[in-house]
């Protein structure tokens, strides 16, 4: 085995939570190493910004929120904390031994504290056709233009959500053109809506900044709303999109590139293996892990930050990045809190808008679980509702017991695609909580591991 | 729940392979048979093993029951139907890559020949490459022991199965026989009563003149509250490790003599990959530990034999609760007590095992004699 690193601080992910963390905690004399599986740091939502903005052709199109993080991902690459590029982390026990692979070879780390700030993944939209080449979501289009400023001219857009306005309304700064978005967020705002649009007004300018979106978007596309029924047909490549829309009338779009979108959701898969406990999270539709005020999770001294832990958004994450890194810092030193509690005022003010977000764009029953008895769910094993359906009506209880009588979710995506569509499919037929159904039992390696990277770690003789 | 009130002849606690081949075997043979299940059925040991279905290798004392469960293996449809289709019968090798190795099999040979077993063969090189093409030429040994190939023992007609579906294939077999199954039924307490055994659970109560204990890493807990003697039982959790889908390459189950490994491909081109690795378990909590560094030394063995696998990426690892006894063999005989027999304590290597155990557990249950001996496995023999 490799002489073990050791670290007082080891985060997972060089997004914003991570990164502000990182600078807060190495600023504080603490030996921080950020393991990101990007070549530097940025996360999705500031992903390729250190490499955009050394380019000669500044990518502008991207937006001002998108240039902010140039300045706090700079400060990151400047400061003390040691980041390993290009490192997948495929388990941490509850000792805090992070393993993780990096150019084929396994390594051990050894922390005092861990930061778990792996973000946010975006839900799966299982429709008809949604598995056909040529269809892709929204976060793969905008990483295509954040790290190689391209795209394709003539897509659709369906879907909902603010990355969904947001990458749209960058695809258009960029140039291209777009055939068609298909909202699928209701028309109408609800009463609901109303209410929760009343603390939003705390963060007036995200507001203002997701109505002008929305509004130019409705101005320079051919924009539809309220859109059901979305199918995606094709024969071995995408070639239309049918859909009902609000008015009951009846559309088909032909196209080959159809971007789909219907909200993120914590990544759950290193803390769910790290057998961290979770929650169900009715107004987001999602599992939480379970933490105290400050990001520490069930087990001492492994934290969470950022949109893993509940999505918030990037300031929130910066914030609650920092949040963490000052406790884990003072519970270090034995100092006192008070900092990361000043600290999480400020906090509160950044999430206002949030669960009017939530309410707006929660995903209606049909982009959860396809009505199309073909639809594929299970992409790894080429599972369709009906072979989920004849499963469950077998009589499982869980997720994990129709892992057995189907195989869904024992592929090598572990669940990421199908994991929440199961969930509500056992949830619904057996007419009982989220809670009780629980969701697939992960298990480390959590990322992909190779044998050989894995067998680099044996070593069963002593050599000098 | 309403309380409930049952009344059986025979009771089984424990729904692994043991107690559901127990099942299948009684209700057979027309006992009244009710099978408790504080989880599910196969849901521990039983459905989550390797599946290897092996006879090389065994202990001694353990051949006979392992030839006599190979006959009900090899007409398991026989049994249980459709489920006989997830074994899957080709040769079990264990080759030597070494000279401990390649000496500690040509007297294993020796040693079956003069025991008068037939099934267990030693190969030479050259017959191991040609039913195994794509054997690595040579051995790898950076820092680890490895060396040549130079033959090893092979079992004609081992294989392996998928373990959950030939568990779930015995106890419907057992349903249809007229066996009750209970699962997510919790024994609380189990206690002998005018002659008659009296059993609290979450799911009410039940009474049997017989309960045979087949409660794999839990059977010690329950052998202690019946009133037995101390069993000298620990728990922990094997682990395993499958990769994605792979040209196929290897039609056997291989192991290393003198070095752990348990290596085969699946029908899906899967490689599951471990053997004699094992992490903590907590019975009390139904917990299985999971150390997959602990892995790496099966990872490197296999990539020994076969560089390619090398690439492949592992896409799961799981562990299961196993019991294990000091001397890695099974309790299986009558208990202190009367009405009470016991089949547990398989130490990672029951699974083969499972239908010849089900039926010398419904031989003890019914007074009759079993087919092999049961003498080295006797439930006494850590008290003398």
């Amino acid at each position: 085995m490799n002489a073990a690193l050791h670290y007082d601080l080891i985060i997972i992910g060089a997004g914003p939570a991570g990164m502000s963390a990182a600078i807060y905690a190495s600023k504080n004399d603490m030996t921080v190493l950020v393991l990101d599986d990007q070549p530097a740091g940025g996360g999705q939502v500031y992903r390729h910004v250190m490499q955009n903005a050394a380019a000669q052709n500044k990518a502008q199109f991207l937006g001002s929120d998108y240039w902010s993080g140039h300045k706090l991902a700079d400060e990151f690459t400047r400061s003390s904390a040691s980041l390993w590029p290009e490192s997948r982390v495929w388990q941490i026990t509850k000792e805090r031994e992070v393993f993780f692979s990096q150019k084929g070879k396994a390594h051990r780390a050894q922390a005092g504290a861990i930061l778990i700030a792996t973000g946010a993944m975006e839900r799966p939209m299982p429709i008809t056709g949604w598995t056909l080449p040529g269809v892709m979501t929204i976060g793969a289009a905008q990483t295509m233009l954040k790290t190689s400023h391209s795209g394709v001219d003539g897509a659709l857009f369906v879907g909902s959500g603010p990355l969904f306005y947001l990458t749209i309304w960058q695809y258009l700064n960029a140039g291209f053109d777009i055939k068609a978005v298909i909202d699928t967020a209701p028309g109408k705002m609800s009463l609901l809506h109303y209410f929760w649009a009343l603390p939003a007004l705390l963060q007036p300018s995200m507001l203002i900044k997701g109505l002008k979106w929305r509004s130019e978007i409705r101005r320079k596309t051919h924009y539809i709303s309220g859109a059901t029924a979305v199918s995606i047909s094709g024969d071995s490549q995408a070639e239309a999109l049918s859909f009902t829309d609000a008015s009951g009338k009846q559309h088909r779009l032909e196209a080959e590139h159809i971007f789909l979108h219907q909200g993120v959701v914590p990544s759950i898969n290193l803390t769910m293996a790290t057998e961290l406990e979770h929650r169900w999270c009715p107004r987001q539709l999602c599992w939480h892990p379970k933490t105290d005020i400050f990001g520490e999770s069930s087990v001492q001294q492994i934290f969470v930050a950022g949109d893993g832990m509940g999505i918030a958004g990037a300031a929130a994450a910066i914030s609650s990045g920092k949040i963490a890194a000052m406790r884990i810092t003072a519970k270090a030193r034995g100092t006192s809190s008070l900092n990361a509690v000043f600290q999480m005022v400020r906090q509160v003010q950044k999430m206002a808008i949030r669960p009017f977000l939530d309410y707006a764009f929660k995903p209606a029953d049909e982009w959860l679980v396809p009505h199309d008895e073909n639809a594929i769910i299970c992409r790894c094993e080429s599972l369709t509702k009906a072979d989920i359906t004849k499963a469950i009506t077998l009589g499982v209880s869980g997720p994990n017991q129709l892992k057995s009588f189907s195989r869904a979710g024992m592929g090598r995506c572990q669940g990421r695609m199908c994991g929440l569509t199961i969930q509500k499919m056992i949830t619904d037929h057996n007419s009982q909580s989220d809670d009780k159904t629980g969701y697939y039992r992960l298990r480390p390696p959590i990322r992909p591991l190779t044998v050989g990277e894995l067998a680099a770690l044996a070593d069963d003789t002593p050599t000098s | 729940m309403t309380p409930q009130h049952h009344k059986d002849r025979v009771i089984i606690i424990g729904g692994g392979i043991q107690g559901c081949a127990a099942a299948y075997f009684l209700a057979k043979r027309g006992q009244t048979v009710t099978l408790l299940e504080k989880d599910n059925i196969a849901r521990h040991a039983s459905g989550v093993n390797a599946g290897g279905v092996r006879r090389l290798g065994r202990d001694l004392a353990e051949i006979p029951l392992s030839l006599a469960a190979m006959d009900i293996w090899n007409h398991l449809s026989d049994e249980i139907g459709d489920a006989a289709m997830a074994f899957h019968p080709s040769f079990y090798v264990k080759v030597a890559i070494d000279e401990p190795g390649h000496i500690a099999g040509m007297a294993r040979a020796e040693a079956l020949q003069q025991a008068g077993f037939q099934h267990e063969v030693w190969l030479d090189e050259t017959e191991i490459r040609k039913r195994i093409p794509c054997l690595a030429r040579n051995i790898s040994a950076k820092n680890m022991a490895g060396g040549e190939i130079s033959g090893g023992l092979v079992v004609e007609g081992d294989g392996w199965a998928i373990p959950w579906r030939i568990v779930r294939g015995f106890a419907d077999a057992a349903v249809r026989n007229g066996a009750t199954i209970t699962e997510h039924c919790h024994v609380e307490s189990l206690k002998r009563q005018n002659n008659m055994w009296q059993i609290h659970t979450n799911a009410g109560d039940f009474e049997a003149d017989i309960v045979v204990n087949c409660a794999g890493a839990w059977a010690a807990d329950l052998a202690r509250q019946s009133g037995e003697p101390d069993l000298p039982l620990t728990a922990y959790a094997p682990m395993l490790a499958v990769t994605e889908r792979r040209p196929q390459i290897l039609n056997a189950v291989m192991g290393i003599l003198g070095h752990t490994l348990s290596l085969k491909q699946l029908d899906t081109g899967q490689f599951v990959i471990g053997g004699g690795v094992r992490a903590d378990a907590d019975i009390h909590q139904n917990e299985a530990g999971l150390s997959i560094p602990e892995l790496a030394t099966s990872m490197y063995r296999a990539a020994q034999l076969f560089p390619d696998i090398a690439h492949a990426k592992i896409i799961r690892c799981w562990s299961g609760i196993e019991g294990y006894m000091p001397d890695n063999l099974p309790v299986i005989g009558r208990g202190n007590q009367d009405g009470l027999v016991h089949g547990f304590g398989f130490s990672a290597h029951g699974f083969q095992l499972g239908p010849a155990v089900g039926e010398a557990l419904a031989d003890l249950v019914m007074g009759q004699q079993p087919r092999t001996s049961l003498a080295a496995f006797s439930p006494q023999r850590f008290s003398a």
